[in-house]
């Protein structure tokens, strides 16, 4: 029995196939799912989302989102995604680099939201592209 | 031979084209009618330049009328290109618009606080106007900057202050000579395809500007592509979101995303034409009774909201690309055509000025001839 994920952004679709299981972060932490799963629906937040397929777990940096499990079939919209294998690790260093100066940088609420954002998404992308296990 | 030196040739000019000398519809029709020598009281325009100075003229003709067409092809295939990505978000709006809908439905009953669908007195609004980068596109930026300070003196006069987030490199332009007049809050300058990044982008802003308080309302203003002919710039209201996911008008109309119809680039007939598709409302309920909600409610529809708001700036950047493709495309066959108009008016023009200069050489070598041959 496998997972179908389908995982959607707005202008393509990530990925859509079968998985042997998946880790979520949600902003309630990291929860598993594994066939026959309850359904559920959650929201998803800046993190890494790692797939389980055929014994080797995959990365994928998700920007937040939402993501609905139904039966035997998960469904994650997010903003964007990018798999772990696609990230390079210095650009992504880099980015982050410059995200933190941002923030050190930023005045106002409105500046601050917006920094956070952005250093939020840039460490999930650095993660990625470094855990491959 | 009733001949004389052709230095002038009165052509009549077709009211139709603005300022373009064209054959007269006499010479047209009848290429072996004798040229009308006589003034005619409709002419305009006269070509009067030497042989040479017609050759250059035909040859920058040419170039343009290469260069045009070129362009036109390019538009083409980007038309097709830019409605793929249309229909390749399809799945992701979808999607969300349906799932907005069923835990909207499953939460009905509680008191729904979301900020982002906050409503508030309006005293602030934010216009997003979406412009084109690149010229050569007939009206269509134009018509854009024209609505936008139609809304700007609406609102201005509804005693609202207006924030303008530009985006394109021909809005900024424009928004920027009346910078101190209107207040502009950010220039985004897009690269080619619109990308989930500058949505990214613009959602960011907007986000911040409302959720900060510093904007009640915060409107749209892109071009929607009706048909590879016609495209039509509407202003949409972003935020606040009604939480049903009805998009609206500025002017109370519908623009929702569940009856959506997309376009689609075919061929008939050996001729480009437009599809249209509606996306019909999705009716069947695939929510589990027993769904559980791994959060509250309210954070998971605070999920959601950016989504939905990042899909729509991207639908819409989308659409205003393919808008303004479209708008190219007309701009350069148009011109194309008014290229080979030009060419045919001068390759005329060219071929008599040079048979009567042989003509002439002809006479005097012939009257020379006639006087050097000795008395009989």
């Amino acid at each position: 029995m496998t997972l179908n994920l389908c995982v959607l952004t707005p202008n393509r679709s990530v990925w859509n196939s079968e998985v042997n299981g998946i880790i979520l972060p949600t902003n309630n932490g990291q929860i598993g799912v594994l066939p026959n799963h309850a359904p559920t629906a959650t929201a998803v937040d800046i993190g890494i989302l790692r797939i389980r397929l055929n014994d080797q777990w995959l990365t994928m940096a998700l920007m937040g989102g939402f993501a609905r499990i139904g039966n035997n079939a998960i469904t994650i919209l997010v903003n964007e995604a990018e798999r772990g294998s696609d990230i390079d690790p210095q650009e992504a260093q880099k980015t982050l680099e410059i995200a933190e100066a941002n923030l050190r940088k930023a005045e106002g609420k409105r500046q601050v939201i917006e920094a956070n954002l952005a250093l939020r998404r840039a460490r999930t992308r650095v993660e990625a592209s470094n855990t491959i296990s | 031979m009733s001949c004389t030196s052709n230095s002038v040739f009165r052509v009549s000019s077709n009211p139709s084209i603005n300022l373009k000398p064209s054959i007269s519809i006499e010479t047209k029709f009848n290429p072996f009618h004798q040229l009308p020598y006589s003034s005619k009281p409709t002419s305009r325009f006269q070509i009067k330049c030497t042989i040479r100075k017609i050759r250059e003229r035909l040859s920058t003709v040419k170039n343009t009328q290469k260069i045009a067409e070129a362009m036109k092809l390019v538009s083409a295939a980007k038309v097709r290109r830019a409605q793929e990505a249309v229909i390749n978000g399809r799945p992701f709006s979808e999607a969300l618009a349906r799932m907005l809908y069923h835990i909207n439905e499953s939460v009905q009953l509680e008191d729904v606080d979301v900020p982002l669908a906050s409503v508030r007195t309006v005293r602030k609004v934010a216009l997003v106007v979406i412009t084109g980068e690149r010229g050569l596109c007939g009206g269509f930026n134009n018509a854009v900057i024209r609505k936008a300070e139609s809304r700007i003196q609406e609102l201005q006069k509804l005693g609202l202050d207006c924030t303008i987030i530009s985006v394109g490199k021909k809005g900024n332009a424009y928004f920027s000579r009346r910078m101190p007049s209107l207040f502009v809050d950010r220039f985004v300058e897009g690269e080619g395809f619109p990308t989930v990044k500058e949505a990214q982008t613009i959602a960011d802003d907007v986000f911040s500007l409302f959720v900060s308080e510093q904007v009640d309302k915060v409107e749209m203003l892109y071009t929607k592509f009706v048909s590879l002919i016609s495209s039509d710039p509407v202003i949409q209201t972003l935020l606040p979101i009604s939480p049903k996911g009805k998009v609206v008008d500025a002017y109370g109309n519908s623009v929702d995303a569940l009856e959506d119809e997309f376009f689609r680039l075919t061929t008939k007939e050996g001729k480009l034409a437009v599809e249209r598709l509606k996306v019909g409302k999705r009716s069947e309920l695939e929510l589990h009774p027993l769904l559980e909600f791994e959060q509250d409610p309210v954070q998971i529809i605070d999920a959601m909201m950016p989504l939905y708001l990042n899909s729509q700036i991207l639908r819409a950047l989308q659409e205003s690309l393919a808008s303004e493709v479209a708008a190219r495309m007309n701009a350069m066959n148009n011109a194309t055509e008014n290229a080979v108009e030009l060419n045919t008016a001068l390759t005329m023009v060219y071929n008599r000025k040079r048979q009567s200069k042989i003509t002439e050489e002809l006479l005097e070598i012939v009257a020379g001839a006639e006087a050097l041959r000795p008395l009989d």
